[in-house]
């Protein structure tokens, strides 16, 4: 509890209420603590302060002057006054500021329905301008960077952009050019801003002067339905929003997390939900009772079969190899980009109750480990995996696998999420080889078309499920949208699959899964779905 | 009683920018003085006690600000030397860089001497290239003397002055400007607190001190506290150097005690009006900033306490004289004109607020005024005025306040009669 008395406290009235907060808060943070909100554009609780919008300018007892609630720290005995006439009359002004250069085409604004500008001007503006004059005009569509669009006339030269990228990229592109009412943000000549982290400059922004490039004109933001979610493009497990229009992602933005991600995402996490739209989906099971030997032969092609037919004829092929060869000459290939429930159930029905020897995780790994939030894995739960008796990804594994199968001691193979043979690890001929090949996958690959069974999958954002971040927290990616086609959720479709090997559980949900882990792997004692919450939990002994 | 010039009494010599010339007219004495028989506290309190308020606009006492400096000397101090002179109406500074450097270089090496400080800076605006070059001659002079540099005149003490030229923009004169334009960067003023003396250049404690105000240090050290205070008028204490231009018949830079009367500097230094059928229509006594005098409230002494009780401010010391030919709209508007373009943009109703005026103001002087304009221009400037992060704020509101208040008519008669009442 807040101390007045501490020597590191202080205790302050804002409109008449009192408050206690640290020494070196400032007045708008210490208003927000009660819930008062004071206006800002320019303050951002995750950058410097800049003090330039003054749009957060309130009465301070014995100021002569207004003064700034983001750069007045709160002292002992304060009293602070946000709503007075005098107030809310510089507010007007502010406001009217602001607008009389701004082009005011909310119509055609992807920023319409979550702007400042348009926010502020109904709860604190005039509703009219006494501007009668030309505006001041600037370039309306300047790719700023690769996947950034900047408008000048929208700007209000908060430089929230600016401070991001010196302080939290480090990248220094921007800064404000020329001076008074022509002031402008731009990029320095030669360098665009097409440092992996642009798009925060984007979500920062608070009018809609940067506009996400590939979301640009694509859906009207009061049609999105936000899913708090994890992002799935690294070990980083950044806290993510998943915005869903008409049964499809648009957008995924960063939500706050203090321990994860703070209020950022880089680039490529914020585009993992185009492959759903731009890849080829394997939406449908496929099974090829002959598939063509790597020496030729009678080639049927894959054909439709529904998910029983499908799931048959993998557990028949899996059994036959079994019971000939014995569990040694079975072994899966299982994805670290899978949530801990679909590892589970890989572990359980395919070593367990199959009794494959051997389970292989390969690694996917990409550039280097960066000092903000970007990991060289390109899995969000290698650290799920290994917390799960999988082991650490493995570049090798694979390889062996070929060798094994080559050399006759493997006979059948089950593949949940990954394509050795598209990503070079495995070849054409070593898959050819084998009596049973069943893959269960998001996408059409070169894999697939060597499978003998294969079962559609759920991919990012279809789905619910937990991911362990390579620190060690675990946190719940949630379903935003409807699966593709007849896909399931990967640990489903192996519950379907041991149920034919005589799998008893039920595993009625992924909760359901993710409480077996709970009770089994002690780094999870004591978590659930509930306790993991919007912020996920850190596991023990990570 | 004729006036003894103190701060111009080199400035009509031959040579005058020559440390021989300087020399032979008594110059270093003060430093010398002070090195040799005083204590640097001592020296400040000297300052403080001499009265002496600072000469660059805001007439802040120099020995109370210089006592800001926090206790201890762990980090470095820096003393920085304001001579980005930009105010419109203001050419008192150039003067004394321009025809007598090493009395503004005395001074900066006593004050520097005074604080503590061993690094000091001179800011010197971007279009002061005679005084750049004229100013870094006289550093050059007196290091050679050994007035700068190591154990200056054997006191033990080190002071190094670093010259820079400004890049001409009206607001690095603001101070914190000034630092970040020092430091290399854009110049934005910064948000206050905290101040200069505790965090400054380079995130030291600094002082910045405007080149008169360094000028009469030099007269202190001299001569000391209690004869500095004899000059002038209490509160407001020591010589001034005013700046007369407009329509003067001699414009120029005169040097009186503070609380002169502004008639007696218009009427007998710049002698008179311009025009003998032309009278006094306003007067602007403390750079464009400041707020106009109409005529008949220009009977006031020229320090900083009676202008601000006329609702003025001495600032800068620019006297800007108008005659009755003048048109008010289009006086403001040329001053409006400057102030849109020195906005640095960084803050809201500094930025939008000064194209604002200029627009409302170009179309009432062009005929094409409406009946709220006026009203308009004072509601604009009252949104502008105390909410901005540096004076500039002030600096064109004010203006804007003052002509629109005292020449109403005028500005009326724009609108009603669709023109310029004044054009021919």
């Amino acid at each position: 509890m807040p101390d007045p008395n501490s020597p590191d406290e202080v205790a302050l009235l804002i409109d008449g209420r009192p408050v206690v907060v640290r020494k070196g808060t400032m007045v708008l943070q210490a208003a927000e603590k009660l819930g008062i909100v004071v206006p800002h554009y320019c303050y951002h609780p995750g950058l410097s302060i800049a003090g330039n919008c003054r749009m957060c300018l309130v009465e301070i007892e014995k100021a002569p002057k207004l003064q700034i609630g983001c750069a007045t720290p709160a002292t002992q005995g304060m009293v602070v006054k946000t709503t007075t006439p005098r107030v809310q009359s510089t507010r007007e002004g502010i406001m009217e500021f602001l607008l009389i250069n701004h082009p005011l085409d909310c119509p055609i604004c992807d920023q319409a329905g979550e702007c400042r500008l348009q926010e502020y001007s109904a709860s604190y503006g005039t509703g009219q301008s006494r501007f009668v004059e030309e505006k001041i005009h600037h370039e309306k569509r300047d790719p700023i960077g690769a996947r950034v669009m900047f408008d000048g006339e929208r700007c209000i030269k908060c430089t929230r952009c600016v401070r991001f990228c010196d302080e939290v990229s480090k990248t220094h592109e921007l800064d404000l050019f020329e001076r008074g009412g022509h002031a402008i943000i731009g990029a320095f000549p030669g360098r665009p801003l097409d440092n992996p982290y642009s798009g925060n400059t984007v979500d920062i922004c608070p009018v809609g002067a940067l506009t996400w490039t590939p979301f640009r004109f694509r859906a009207r933001v009061w049609f999105l339905k936000d899913t708090p979610s994890v992002c799935a493009g690294c070990a980083r497990g950044c806290n993510v929003n998943v915005a869903v229009y008409d049964g499809r992602i648009h957008r995924i933005t960063p939500r706050f997390n203090g321990e994860v991600n703070s209020h950022w995402m880089c680039d490529f996490g914020r585009q993992i939900h185009e492959p759903l739209y731009a890849r080829a989906r394997l939406d449908r099971p496929l099974v090829n009772q002959a598939p063509a030997s790597s020496t030729g032969g009678g080639a049927e092609g894959p054909a439709r079969a529904t998910v029983g037919e499908a799931l048959d004829l993998a557990a028949g092929r899996l059994r036959a190899v079994t019971s000939r060869f014995g569990p040694d000459s079975l072994a899966a290939i299982v994805s670290a980009r899978l949530t801990l429930e679909d590892l589970h159930l890989a572990k359980k029905v395919l070593a367990g109750v199959l009794g494959a020897a051997r389970l292989v995780v390969p690694a996917h790994e990409q550039g280097q480990d960066d000092a903000l939030l970007i990991r060289k894995d390109k899995t969000p739960n290698a650290k799920g995996a290994m917390l799960l008796g999988l082991g650490a990804p493995d570049p090798q594994g694979v390889a062996g696998l070929s060798g094994d199968i080559l050399a006759g001691r493997l006979r059948g193979l089950v593949v949940v999420g990954e394509d050795p043979l598209g990503d070079g690890l495995m070849s054409e001929e070593a898959l050819r080889a084998l009596e049973a090949l069943v893959v269960i996958d998001s996408w059409r690959s070169p894999t697939l078309e060597a499978a003998h069974a294969a079962l559609p999958a759920c991919g990012y954002g279809e789905y619910e499920g937990v991911f362990v971040s390579f620190a060690g927290r675990a946190q719940r990616a949630r379903q935003a949208v409807r699966p593709r086609g007849l896909a399931d959720p990967p640990w489903l479709i192996l519950r379907e699959l041991g149920r034919r090997f005589g799998l008893s559980e039920a595993y009625p949900s992924a909760s359901a899964v993710f409480d077996e882990v709970v009770s089994q792997v002690p780094a999870f004692a004591g978590l659930s779905y509930r306790a993991l919450g919007e912020t996920g939990r850190p596991t023990t002994g990570a | 009683m004729a006036y003894e010039p103190l701060l111009l009494r080199n400035v009509h010599r031959e040579g005058s920018r020559s440390i021989d010339v300087y020399m032979a007219n008594g110059g270093y004495q003060g430093l010398r003085r002070a090195l040799k028989e005083m204590a640097p506290e001592a020296m400040v309190e000297e300052v403080k006690s001499s009265g002496l308020r600072g000469r660059g606009g805001a007439g802040f006492s120099t020995g109370m600000k210089w006592s800001f400096l926090p206790p201890g000397l762990e980090k470095p101090r820096y003393l920085c030397v304001n001579a980005d002179e930009s105010e419109p109406g203001t050419f008192k500074d150039r003067v004394l860089i321009e025809q007598d450097p090493h009395l503004v270089l005395e001074g900066t090496i006593i004050s520097a001497w005074a604080i503590q400080c061993h690094t000091a800076f001179f800011y010197i605006r971007g279009e002061f290239q005679a005084g750049f070059r004229i100013f870094g001659q006289a550093i050059e002079e007196a290091r050679a003397r050994g007035f700068l540099g190591k154990n200056i005149l054997g006191s033990g003490f080190d002071l190094d002055i670093i010259l820079y030229r400004g890049a001409g923009a009206y607001i690095c004169g603001e101070e914190t400007a000034l630092l970040e334009s020092l430091e290399g960067k854009r110049g934005l003023p910064r948000i206050k607190p905290p101040f200069p003396a505790i965090v400054g250049l380079y995130g030291c404690p600094t002082i910045i001190n405007n080149v008169e105000t360094l000028a009469n240090v030099t007269l202190i050290a001299e001569r000391g506290a209690a004869w500095f205070a004899s000059i002038g008028r209490p509160k407001n204490t020591g010589p001034k150097l005013f700046c007369l231009s407009g329509h003067v018949k001699r414009p120029g830079v005169y040097e009186a005690p503070l609380g002169t009367p502004l008639l007696t500097l218009l009427n007998e230094h710049a002698g008179g009006m311009l025009h003998r059928d032309r009278p006094l229509k306003a007067c602007v006594p403390g750079g464009s900033s400041m707020k106009v005098l109409p005529a008949d409230r220009c009977d006031v002494l020229m320090d900083f306490d009676s202008l601000a009780a006329a609702g003025t401010m001495l600032g800068s010391a620019g006297g800007m004289v108008m005659d009755s030919s003048t048109c008010m709209v289009a006086a403001l508007l040329n001053l409006a004109e400057f102030y849109e373009h020195e906005s640095c943009g960084q803050c809201t109703p500094c930025r939008e607020g000064t194209g604002w005026f200029t627009r409302i103001l170009r179309r009432l002087e062009g005929g094409q005024g409406r009946p709220e304009d006026p009203d308009l221009l004072l509601d604009v400037a009252r949104k502008v005025e105390g909410n901005t992060i540096c004076p500039f704020g002030e600096a064109v509101a004010w203006p804007v306040q003052s002509y629109v208040t005292e020449f109403r008519s005028e500005f009326d008669a724009h609108v009603m009669r669709k023109a310029c009442p004044l054009a021919g």
